[in-house]
């Protein structure tokens, strides 16, 4: 197993950089999800840590070893593709024991290896067949063997699961995280769907046109983005965002005003900010509590019932809030609802997009995947 | 829809694909069927389909002085040599083009098929100036470079297209499972372009195998091709039509069988890319 670390790593296409100076370090072991919209550069970085492109500035070091002009055959990764890029013409045997026939593995020692890499992935009775002939479910174990046959220092994912069903790519989300308890291997995974980086990661690294926005654990993110972009990722619904007056900054966080004049102390850093400010005020949708005596009043245009829980996305003010609640709520389209959440679960960012800092740090930040994992098992 | 109105469309169909198949068919068979019957026959006013068959025309044909020998060896010669070439080197350039990440790459493709849409009758002057200056003329090697001149832009141009097909990674998960490009290419990339690969090469082969102005012009007594020995048959005092007919059916029967023999990928390589 290995470690990773990215030095300032600059992508150049034909005059556009596409990767604008990324520093980055995977420890070992680590289960790493790059996140970002499309286009924001999460598989050009994924692919030049595999060394299918090349890297303009900076470095890249595997095990403390700089890897710029080695080849991806003798990185030692193995990456398993979004459109899993199986051999069509080999069976699902040839297609996992390929890395070890080019190694000039015998026979036996490569069958022995596909078995043991089929038994962990539930493929044994797939091996005589040729991909056309697997499920989408199928072929993604099969190229995830594919990586696990060759034994590599690090796992790369490109996208993996985006081709599959929901509930197939809900299963292999389970199914991978389990993998990487068993191997205890380092992974790198790439995807768009934060829910994947959410559950998967012990730590997400959120990308937005090449620059990384924020790298931290999935619950950190959570409840400590960096900037107004992480906050509006990483959490769905969206959190609502709303801009706001600055009342006081002085003393114990900041006062701002709300929309229909009611005001609440935010508890965070104001030391830059002064009364008159204009911030941003932002609130996840299931923070958001119905209640006849909150400071915020609006109008249901919208109610999306998914049985537990319910969106309701209500006018207040010229702005529209979503608002998740309890599934039994009974309102309709049109009803008046008051509403308002508790101060500590309110995020503030100031005018260059940036947080400010919480004067408390949310107890669950520091608690890791795998004390989650260990507590369901 | 009433059954009327439901049969119309089909009984057309079937109508039309009768038309079509006997206006492409009939020539053929008539000229397979002609060059088993005896010259008597032959010419007949009343064409006859009851006939007892000979092979006396195949057996002159292959027999005395002028014997088809030599000419159907030349065919195979140039031809397969010229397609060979054109397949190998139009499947490394077209992998090349590609996959290649350069400005103007579409222009690149495009200037090189151009070289195939000349018509043959503009080059053949200036391709005789050279060949005679290079001492080409009459050779076998004349001809092959004739019909690579031709074959091998479209070669390239239809490789091209189905490389372009091919997802790239295919190789490059093959390149992280240890392999060097060559063994991407050889072992993931090669095996996959079979389609395309018999496509061209049947199409450069029926390109080098049917032609008639080149082989006329270039060719000398020692490398005469097929297509030159039909013409021959072609004289001021008459045509053999019995020869004639056997040597036609001896051009066409080779591709048709061939062409069957390889219709899987052939047409898996003609409409790669058609549909999703």
């Amino acid at each position: 197993m290995a470690t990773l670390q990215l030095n300032n790593i600059v992508k150049d296409f034909a005059g556009t950089q596409v990767i604008k100076g990324v520093d980055l370090e995977v420890k070992d072991r680590e289960f790493v999800v790059f996140v970002g919209p499309s286009g924001c550069g999460k598989s050009t970085l994924l692919r030049m840590i595999a060394g299918l492109e090349s890297v303009s500035s900076g470095d890249i070091l595997i095990d403390g070893q700089r890897m710029n002009e080695v080849g991806p055959a003798e990185r030692g990764l193995a990456m398993v593709f979004q459109s899993y890029a199986l051999y069509p013409h080999m069976t699902v045997e040839d297609n996992m024991g390929f890395s070890l026939r080019l190694a000039g593995v015998d026979k036996e020692q490569r069958r022995q290896k596909v078995l043991e890499a089929a038994r962990i992935l539930q493929l044994e009775n797939l091996l005589e067949r040729k991909p056309k002939a697997l499920s989408g479910g199928q072929r993604q174990r099969v190229a995830i063997g594919r990586a696990i046959v060759r034994n590599p220092s690090i796992f790369l994912f490109d996208e993996p699961l985006s081709n599959l069903d929901a509930a197939l790519r809900v299963q292999m989300r389970i199914e991978l995280a389990r993998l990487h308890e068993e191997l205890d291997a380092t992974m790198i995974y790439v995807t768009h769907d934060q829910i994947e980086a959410m559950t998967m990661a012990d730590k997400i690294v959120v990308l937005q046109g090449g620059i990384v926005e924020q790298v931290g654990s999935p619950m950190e993110l959570y409840h400590h983005p960096r900037n107004r972009f992480v906050a509006g990722f990483i959490g769905s619904p969206k959190m609502n965002f709303i801009d706001v007056e600055v009342r006081d900054a002085r003393g114990e966080g900041i006062l701002v005003r709300l929309p229909g004049g009611g005001e609440s102390r935010i508890p965070v850093d104001g030391s830059g900010c002064q009364a008159g400010d204009i911030a941003t005020l932002g609130i996840r949708p299931e923070h958001l509590i119905l209640d006849d005596n909150g400071p915020l009043t609006g109008e249901i245009v919208v109610i999306e019932r998914l049985g537990g829980v319910t969106s309701l996305y209500v006018q207040c003010f010229g702005e529209e809030w979503i608002l998740v609640t309890d599934g039994e709520v009974s309102h309709r389209v049109r009803d008046s609802v008051r509403f308002g959440f508790a101060p500590t679960r309110a995020h503030l960012f100031a005018e260059d997009g940036l947080a400010l800092p919480h004067l408390e740090r949310h107890p669950l930040v520091s608690v890791e995947r795998k004390e989650n994992r260990a507590a369901i098992s | 829809m009433t059954p009327a109105k439901r049969w119309l469309p089909f009984t057309l169909k079937i109508a039309l694909l009768t038309l079509l198949l006997l206006w492409t068919l009939v020539p053929i068979l008539w000229m397979v069927l002609s060059s088993f019957k005896p010259n008597s026959i032959i010419t007949a006013n009343t064409p006859r389909l009851l006939f007892t068959p000979t092979l006396e025309h195949y057996a002159t044909l292959f027999s005395g002085g002028n014997s088809l020998w030599p000419y159907l060896t030349n065919s195979l010669l140039i031809a397969g040599t010229s397609t060979l070439i054109a397949v190998v080197l139009g499947c490394m350039a077209g992998f090349g083009l590609s996959r290649i990440r350069i400005k103007g790459k579409q222009h690149l493709a495009f200037w090189i098929i151009s070289t195939r849409m000349a018509p043959i009758a503009a080059v053949i002057v200036p391709l005789y100036l050279l060949f005679r200056y290079l001492y080409l003329l009459d050779t076998h090697i004349g001809l092959i470079v004739a019909y690579l001149s031709f074959n091998l832009p479209f070669a390239i141009w239809l490789m091209t297209a189905f490389f372009d097909d091919l997802p790239p990674d295919l190789e490059e998960a093959a390149m992280i499972d240890g392999a060097t490009k060559f063994q991407a290419f050889r072992l993931v990339v090669l095996p996959l372009m079979t389609p395309g690969l018999v496509t061209t090469a049947i199409l450069c082969f029926i390109f080098a195998w049917n032609d008639y102005a080149f082989a006329q012009t270039f060719s000398g007594p020692g490398t005469q091709t097929i297509p030159i020995a039909a013409a021959q048959l072609l004289t001021q005092t008459g045509i053999d039509w019995g020869k004639l007919l056997a040597i036609g059916t001896i051009v066409v029967c080779p591709m048709a069988i061939a062409g069957l023999l390889v219709k899987r990928w052939l047409v898996k390589g003609l409409t790669l890319g058609a549909v999703k």
